[in-house]
């Protein structure tokens, strides 16, 4: 049942999921031991190709990996101008040439980690492709739900902030979804798409979205580099019409509900500083368990394989579109 | 000399197909009729359950010369065009150098003469290098036959820069053609903003950012009592603003719609096939459906394919990095044939009228028909036989079509013009 890549939620298996977050709590285990590593990826490599920068995302996986005795190695792209289709395709080449066993991918261009996974033997992590998907992201946010609801079907989520450019917001709520947990958005209306999931309520107002009665908030980033336009007037209004406020946490302490944010946080603006202490904050709970996620995925591919030649792929793709109709 | 012996011939006029004897003696059709005498050393070909049509005339086609052989030259693209039946083009100008002097044109033009089989024709500019700031040699231009202008691949932004040129050139007869897009509502320009957009992550390009330029182009040109050409259309509401405009008669609007518009969703593009990647960009099936009902109307005066060759190298990248566009040349009459004609969703009247006649008399060129006393320019085709279109099939120098590979149903079998035969199997 082992998968060579890791690309997307949309076509993981309810029981693939339930898997990866069993092993997931196995490997949480062994970080309150003296020795917190295992051989268990010995002699393998795992590369690292992050083109866009990402401390957390980043060090995680690096740990992750060096926990269960793999090699790590930073392909260096963040500091070139190298980004575009075309000379990702000559990295892949050289990185064929290597054979080197995983490679954690980040991206700015949707789809990319895909390509990359059809070109390479190696089993390929997509770790954020643009405003597309970012997998382990939602592993570790249900694996952190699931440790305070063991059951989560029926539960609710509410998913606050900039949706359309987020790949969290994608991933998570598919993931959850997946696992019966009930998801709906809330954003201003520049942000919240009207076509996005029909199977997710879109709220554009806090107090009607609270009476929708979450159990979980989960706050996104507000990512002001990803907007090319002005999607909100400006930050203070933001934190005002759609943050956490001072007054709105003694809300969400009063009905005892969770906070969640996947990092790193803008305080101010996504939530009030106060959040930080909040009992039910869930926030580093999200990146202790980002490591054992991250364990459990290099853990489970399977890397190797016959080397999928662009001629393979054509014909996949083919196999594809002879779905011609009318 | 030349004796085809019962085809069924098509015609813009008449839904019904004719079964005739056609004698082509030195280029021209000298006799239609039943059992026609065969003249001595005539050369007869049995042509019973073929449809005879005249050849079709493609009025948007990118050849990439000068600046993209690499892509496609007028030589690979004008055999493309022969290869599906066609037998004239009109090339766009987003060229490197850019189409928008007379130099530039004569250039094309000599090219052309020596390099291709048949007609090869071409638009100029609106504005130098495409910039949408000055005008480009218009007068010059036309001195050598240009009678379209367009900044095609760009919509030239400025409503006052396309004003004055419309002022200017309908003086000299010449008409524009636009192609319509807000560049500030289209992010990426790669696909359709709606649920595929959100589900691949990737900013989309709404219909609206068509529409407004549609309308904008229709206001300036009856401001300027220009005519005006809308290139592939590819949304419902961009098909009922032409057709309200058009209903209203004070303006001259003519308007064109591509076989791929007609076929394909932005569902087809599925896990970022970059075959399906084109602009304006592919829409949803009550789109497609609309563009149907407008070209069974008569709201699209025309087909054309956009044909726009990619090497396998650029479209191999991902869907953000891959150029926008696809092949038709190769496929367009087959897959007309395959979707529409076998189905019974239009006949072959439509299909000669709207992808051979019209785009003639858009050109103001006289009209291909399988009449006595036309110089022969016509196709033979197999409503039976099968196309597969592999990468060997295919004479453009790029096979970026959603079609490689694939198999459909009809065949051209035979391009003939004047007394040369282009092209049989
Ligand atoms: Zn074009």
């Amino acid at each position: 049942m082992a998968r060579k890549d890791l690309l997307d939620i949309a076509s993981l298996h309810r029981e693939e999921i339930e898997f990866l977050l069993d092993q997931s709590t196995s490997f949480k285990k062994l970080f309150t031991r003296s020795v917190k590593k295992i051989p268990a990826l010995e002699g393998k490599s795992v590369l690292m190709l992050f083109y866009e920068a990402s401390t957390r995302t980043h060090s995680s996986f690096e740990v992750a990996a060096k926990r269960l005795s793999a090699e790590v190695t930073n392909f260096d792209v963040a500091h070139s101008s190298i980004t575009k289709g075309e000379s990702v395709r000559e990295t892949i080449e050289t990185l064929q040439a290597m054979r080197t066993d995983y490679i954690v991918v980040r991206h700015g261009h949707p789809g990319l980690p895909a390509m990359i996974a059809r070109q390479t033997t190696a089993s390929v992590i997509n770790a954020g492709d643009g405003a597309h998907e970012h997998p382990t992201q939602a592993l570790l946010d249900a694996f952190t739900i699931k440790e305070k609801f063991p059951d989560p079907r029926g539960k609710k989520v509410l998913i606050i902030g900039d949706i359309l450019h987020s790949r969290v917001a994608r991933s998570t709520s598919t993931l959850l979804q997946k696992l019966g947990v009930e998801v709906a958005y809330l954003g201003p209306g520049s942000l919240v798409p009207k076509y996005g999931p029909a199977t997710i309520p879109r709220f554009t107002d806090y107090e009607a979205a609270m009476a929708w009665a979450p159990d979980v908030v989960y706050l996104l980033r507000v990512q002001m580099e990803r907007q090319d336009v002005q999607f909100f007037p400006n930050v203070r209004e933001y934190h005002r019409v759609y943050g956490i406020t001072t007054a709105r946490l003694a809300e969400i302490r009063d009905k005892g509900l969770y906070i969640m944010h996947p990092g790193p946080v803008n305080r101010g603006v996504e939530l009030c500083d106060a959040v930080m202490d909040y009992e039910r904050s869930l926030i580093t709970n999200q990146v202790e368990n980002g490591i054992s996620i991250r364990m459990a995925v290099l853990d489970w591919l399977t890397p190797g394989g016959d080397f999928p030649k662009q001629e393979a792929y054509a014909a996949r793709q083919q196999a594809g579109s002879s779905l011609l109709m009318p | 000399m030349l004796l085809l012996q019962n085809a069924r011939i098509a015609s813009e006029n008449s839904p019904v197909l004719v079964e005739s004897d056609v004698l082509i003696i030195e280029g021209i059709i000298q006799e239609i009729g039943t059992s026609l005498a065969i003249p001595e050393g005539a050369r007869v070909i049995d042509a019973r359950g073929r449809v005879l049509m005249p050849g079709m005339f493609d009025a948007h086609v990118h050849f990439r010369a000068p600046g993209f052989e690499n892509k496609e030259t007028i030589t690979t693209g004008s055999e493309a065009a022969i290869n599906g039946g066609i037998t004239g083009v009109v090339m766009m100008p987003n060229t490197r150098p850019a189409l928008d002097s007379a130099t530039a044109i004569a250039t094309v033009l000599e090219n052309a003469k020596h390099r291709a089989r048949i007609p090869v024709y071409t638009s100029g500019c609106v504005t130098k290098n495409r910039e949408g700031e000055e005008l480009a040699e218009i007068e010059g231009m036309h001195r050598l036959g240009v009678i379209m202008l367009t900044d095609d691949g760009d919509t030239t932004a400025d409503p006052a820069v396309l004003l004055r040129a419309m002022q200017y050139a309908t003086e000299f007869g010449m008409f524009f053609a636009s192609h319509c897009e807000v560049p500030e509502l289209a992010g990426p320009r790669a696909l359709n903003e709606g649920v595929m957009s959100y589900r691949l992550g990737i900013k989309g390009s709404p219909a609206c950012a068509e529409e407004i330029i549609i309308d904008r182009d229709i206001r300036l040109a009856r401001a300027a009592g220009a005519h005006v050409h809308i290139q592939h259309v590819s949304s419902k509401m961009g098909m009922e603003t032409i057709r309200w405009w058009k209903s209203r008669g004070d303006v001259k609007v003519t308007a064109e719609v591509a076989p791929h518009h007609l076929l394909f969703t932005d569902e087809h593009i599925g896990d970022y096939d970059t075959n399906y990647k084109m602009n304006p960009p592919l829409r949803t099936q009550a789109d497609c459906d609309a563009l149907l009902e407008g070209l069974k109307e008569g709201v699209f005066d025309l087909i054309a394919t956009d044909h726009a060759p990619h090497t396998p190298f650029e479209k191999a990248q991902d869907f953000i990095s891959a150029p926008n566009g696809i092949t038709g040349l190769d496929t367009a009459l087959v897959s007309l044939h395959h979707f529409f004609v076998e189905p019974g969703k239009f006949g072959w009247d439509l299909v000669v009228k709207r992808y051979s006649a019209e785009p003639r008399r858009l050109m103001g060129l006289p009209v291909a028909a399988i009449e006595v006393g036309q110089e022969a320019n016509c196709v033979l085709f197999d409503t039976e036989a099968e196309t597969t279109f592999t990468k060997e099939f295919m004479k453009s120098k790029s096979q970026n079509t959603p079609f490689i590979d694939q198999t459909l149903q009809g065949r051209v079998d035979m391009v003939i013009l004047g007394t040369e035969i282009l092209l049989e199997r």
